[in-house]
């Protein structure tokens, strides 16, 4: 199939059943259908839609979990002092910036990874897809703690091994300051996630057809002509729905900011806020209203790309 | 057939899950009731007290420890959650002192039987009996009572021209540090030992972080816009940017301090006593040098104003009794014999945590194994705790907010900060 | 391709996979060095030493650690295998069956994995609390299938649909019974697709650290990432730096394996269905 054909959504399957006349054995499909896949939708709302409109309702209370004497209900007042909250906002700030930042790197870098993967040699091309597997599957907080430890000025090597650079000696205190804390948060991130990306992408570039390639070759286009004019509009899809997960997924990012700077110098993000909020202050009516804005962010971000990229999310699948 | 078996699995975890219920997997044993002891991070030290002190009951009760986390706030944190959950297996919590208040107000504490608490306070510390008590009440048991100290090197002192018999203030050992293009380490970081800093600052200008405490959180009485707040974040600002701190101070706590104390980079550092132990250690461990351990000094916390005495910082452990416990008879029994004089000096000797009672200061064996304990109990009587209220995360972590980094400390961070601590009080921002 | 054209390609892939083994080799660097070498600003020990590999298998960090490690893999392996289960029957049905619903089916399966953890983990708490769920296996299980599940779902989807079912009705018409057909004929196709999904699913569980460090606060089900935090010095104060860098060597060994094991089947689980039909 070619990628516009949306592959899962669509009635065709594999093996053609017969035409159905009686609405009986219809009737009687549905109901399997429904049998089989029932469980598995169930218990994805139930551990998902419960909890949301239980930290909906939560977020309508002042409610303090050590006080639980002084519930009282505020309606929208929450939200109004969320909203109107310079540190909501900072965060906010941050989280778009590192998921700016660590989007637009990973796609350039992703995209040069899945090139030199579709052209390695056959003999290196195992090779290249285990180390490029490595950084997806290892756990986020042993990746953060490792990019920590070696900026840190006392078990770090960074500082010594780049004291050659202007700006940087063995005394540069990376996470001292918003912007080189920052800095290191996204090198982590990007680090992490790109093979994924780049993965994307690659069975994105399998997908051009080769005919096209050649018939722009004959006509005597330049190597960045044939990306500009062949490659890149037949993957379109496929970067799209990279992009689309990966930005969602930045935008919570939350792990690696715990363990390198647990939020100091201004690199909270707002999941750190509504993880302290909730779970540090047990704050859980104004940390519920954090969450839900949170959830709606998600939401609106993804809702954006959908309409306004028109991303086919036939295509999307549920991935991290 | 990998399928089958993978649903085998399956159905094998399902049924675990049904048999499990929702009590959680457990076998119950028909011996001695198990008193569940939560405590902090130490060198096994607690564990050892916990399996003297059951064979010490004779079959009465069985102690367990389970480890809480490294920071005092995720130790609150943990604790707070099953607490408020009427966890029946929290029996006894090593608590750090400042979060005492909270747990009595929210009710989470078992009351102290009287005359457990008469034999509790006798001969302990006054600093540890007021960081056990709240409202006036003894709510918790004082098991160890910490302190900071000023640690110098001596050479550096002396090359200085510094009496160090004689209490010495911050301005003096910025001019000194910065004569003898040494550092002074202390902890900047974004964490709870900004405030241990703060307090024992605001203390010894003779402030004081909260003037009036009170049940609501309206009704709290700040000093943060007093003169005496405003000279604390004068000595603060000033030790930050006068080029004697490390260039990490800002991210450096007790840790970072003390191991640029030990590789020489500073020549004064306030620190807890554990930097001893860690000395010991080094030079047993071949990693630091015997020389640079003699050289070590220490003295009574600096002064803000020569002459009068500091404040220095107050921490420790006391004990807590978890009210939803199903044995708190029993449980203050081991409390008891955990903060035993003899259990006391037997920490202090092995995690180099000073006891809360004073006469443990005064016997032989930890005299030799920590010269420093006749300073240690002085330094425990001056010690003042820090701010007591229920809502003392929240005035901690506005403090931290509003005072890191203290490279950026001006005359507007006092009233900044209570201006947070009251709006985050009454709910009107987030901390 | 011209020799010049060929050295340049290899010394790309030189260059990524010094790109994705560094910090790797970083951490097991740090691992190994003692408490001397931590800050020697090197890349390298000086003297290479086990003492943190004691620490956290049977010195005072053991405790902590071993447990964790043991509820990290009962947790996951109980969560990818229910994940697994109920997939295996949704994805069939998806693949297999018409009708009405797949489409709500698989939407809802991704709008739950864009989903912000951190939204939904205090509501879970309260409840886990008020119903004695809070630090237990499954207490975690269940949060940990909103992670595995969605992915599960849209995998074996796409694996599924690659079956040729057809050959099960060709297997009946010789002669063999239904439950032979199935056994023989289907289970040995779907068989990869159920078994690279497990994979996939096992990573995402075990990558968790949100759930972890906010639904359990003791040994009784604390997963490894969230007892990294815990660990400390030989005093309250003092950092575990070594401690951290051996457990977090250990707990990457099961995802290395796996990785050079099935690397080509887990490419194939990412991308199918991603962008192809």
């Amino acid at each position: 199939m070619t990628t516009t054909a949306p592959p899962s959504t669509g009635s065709a399957t594999a093996a053609p059943a017969p035409a159905r006349h009686t609405s009986d054995r219809v009737r009687a499909e549905r109901r399997l259908g429904w049998m089989l896949a029932g469980p598995a939708f169930a218990v994805m709302l139930l551990v998902t839609a419960y909890p949301i409109f239980q930290a909906i309702y939560d977020s309508l209370f002042s409610y303090r979990l050590t006080d639980p004497g002084n519930r009282s209900f505020v309606g929208l007042g929450n939200y109004w002092v969320v909203l109107t909250d310079a540190l909501w906002w900072q965060s906010f700030g941050v989280t778009a910036f590192i998921t700016v930042v660590t989007v637009a790197v990973e796609l350039v870098l992703g995209f040069a990874l899945a090139l030199v993967m579709l052209k390695a040699l056959k003999g290196l091309r195992p090779i290249l897809r285990a180390a490029i597997l490595l950084p997806y599957a290892i756990i986020t907080v042993v990746s953060a703690f490792a990019w920590q430890f070696a900026f840190d000025l006392t078990s770090g090597f960074v500082n010594s091994w780049f004291a050659w650079l202007p700006g940087i000696s063995a005394e540069t205190d990376w996470f001292g300051q918003t912007g080189t804390s920052l800095l290191v948060i996204c090198l982590a991130e990007i680090w992490k996630t790109t093979p994924f990306i780049s993965l994307l992408l690659l069975a994105g570039l399998a997908q051009v057809p080769d005919v096209l390639q050649e018939a722009a070759q004959v006509d005597g286009a330049t190597w960045w002509q044939r990306m500009r004019k062949v490659t890149i509009p037949n993957m379109k899809a496929a970067i799209m729905v990279a992009l689309l997960f990966r930005t969602l997924d930045a935008f919570r990012v939350f792990d690696s900011v715990f363990i390198m700077t647990a939020g100091a110098n201004g690199t909270e993000t707002v999941s750190f806020l509504a993880y302290r909020q909730t779970i540090a202050r047990l704050e859980i009516g104004l940390g519920s209203a954090v969450s839900v804005l949170l959830f709606l962010s998600v939401v609106l971000i993804a809702f954006g790309f959908i309409k306004g990229f028109k991303v086919d999310l036939a295509q999307a699948r549920g991935e991290k | 057939m990998r399928q089958r078996r993978r649903r085998r699995l399956g159905t094998a975890a399902v049924a675990a899950l049904a048999l499990c219920g929702l009590a959680g997997c457990g076998v119950s044993d028909p011996g001695p009731p198990t008193l569940t002891w939560y405590i902090n991070p130490d060198s096994g030290g607690q564990a050892e007290i916990a399996a003297a002190c059951t064979a010490a009951a004779n079959g009465a009760y069985d102690i367990e420890v389970s480890t809480l986390p490294r920071e005092s706030s995720e130790q609150r944190q943990q604790l707070v959650r099953r607490l408020a959950a009427g966890d029946s297996s929290i029996d006894i919590m090593s608590l750090d002192p400042p979060y005492i208040p909270e747990f009595a107000q929210a009710g989470f504490l078992a009351p102290v039987p009287a005359e457990v608490g008469a034999r509790a306070i006798d001969g302990v510390a006054q600093s540890a009996i007021d960081g056990a008590t709240w409202n006036d009440q003894l709510v918790t048991i004082p098991f160890w009572a910490n302190t900071q100290l000023l640690w110098y090197k001596k050479s550096v002192a002396e090359a200085a021209g510094l009496d160090m018999t004689q209490p010495v203030t911050w301005d003096q050992l910025v001019a000194a540090a910065q004569a003898q293009d040494t550092q002074i380490a202390a902890q900047g970081r974004r964490a709870e030992s900004l405030v241990v800093w703060f307090n024992a600052l605001i203390q010894s200008a003779g402030g004081e972080v909260i003037t009036q405490t009170a049940d609501r959180p309206e009704d709290i009485q700040l000093g943060l816009d007093s003169p005496q707040s405003q000279r604390a974040s004068a000595v603060m600002s000033e030790i930050a940017n006068s080029g004697v701190v490390g260039p990490a101070f800002t991210t450096a706590g007790e840790d970072e301090s003390v191991a640029s104390f030990e590789n020489g980079a500073a020549g004064f550092m306030v620190n807890w006593p554990f930097v001893w132990g860690r000395a010991k250690s080094g030079v047993e461990g071949g990693t630091l040098d015997q020389s640079v351990v003699d050289d070590y000094g220490w003295a009574v916390y600096p002064e803000v104003d020569p002459g009068t005495p500091s404040a220095p910082p107050y921490g420790g452990i006391n004990l807590g009794v978890g009210a939803s416990s199903r044995y708190p008879d029993l449980a203050y029994q081991a409390t008891e014999c955990i903060t035993s004089d003899e259990n006391q000096k037997a920490y202090f000797i092995s995690d180099g945590n000073p006891a809360a009672s004073l006469a443990v200061f005064e016997d032989p064996e930890v005299i030799a194994e920590f010269p420093m304990a006749p300073v240690i109990a002085q330094s425990l009587q001056q010690a003042k705790p820090r701010p007591q209220t229920a809502y003392y995360s929240e005035v901690s972590g506005s403090l931290q907010r509003e005072y890191h980094p203290p490279t950026a400390v001006s005359p507007a961070t006092g009233p900044d900060a209570a201006a947070l601590i009251r709006a985050v009080l009454s709910g009107e921002e987030l901390l | 391709m011209s020799t010049r054209e060929r050295t340049w390609w290899i010394v790309a892939g030189i260059g990524i996979i010094l790109y994705a083994l560094f910090p790797i080799a970083w951490i097991v660097s740090l691992s190994f060095k003692s408490a001397s070498d931590i800050s020697n600003g090197q890349f390298l020990p000086t003297v290479f030493t086990w003492e943190n590999y004691s620490l956290i298998l049977t010195g005072d960090a053991s405790e902590l650690f071993l447990p964790a490690l043991l509820n990290s893999f009962g947790i996951c392996l109980i969560a990818t295998a229910l994940s697994c289960l109920l997939a295996m029957f949704a994805a069939y049905a998806i693949a297999r069956l018409d009708f009405p619903g797949k489409k709500i089916i698989l939407s809802t399966a991704l709008a739950v994995a864009i989903f912000p953890v951190i939204s939904i983990v205090t509501p879970l708490f309260n409840l886990w609390r008020q119903i004695g769920l809070y630090d237990t296996w499954p207490g975690l299980i269940i949060p940990y299938l909103s992670l595995t599940l969605p992915i599960s779902i849209w995998t074996m989807s796409a694996f599924f649909r690659e079956i040729p079912w057809e050959m099960e009705q060709a297997a009946q018409v010789d002669g063999a019974t239904t439950w032979q057909a199935f056994r023989k004929v289907i289970v040995p196709l779907a068989a990869p697709g159920v078994f690279t999904t497990a994979i996939i699913a096992f990573f995402l569980a075990w990558n968790d650290f949100v759930y972890g460090i906010s639904l359990t606060s003791t040994s009784a089900a604390r997963p490894v990432p969230a007892a990294l935090g815990l660990f400390s010095g030989a005093s309250q104060f003092e950092d575990p730096t070594g401690g951290i860098a051996a457990a977090a060597v250990v707990v990457t060994i099961p995802v290395i394996i796996l990785v050079l094991f099935f690397q080509r089947r887990i490419v194939a689980g990412l991308t199918n269905g991603a962008v192809k039909g």
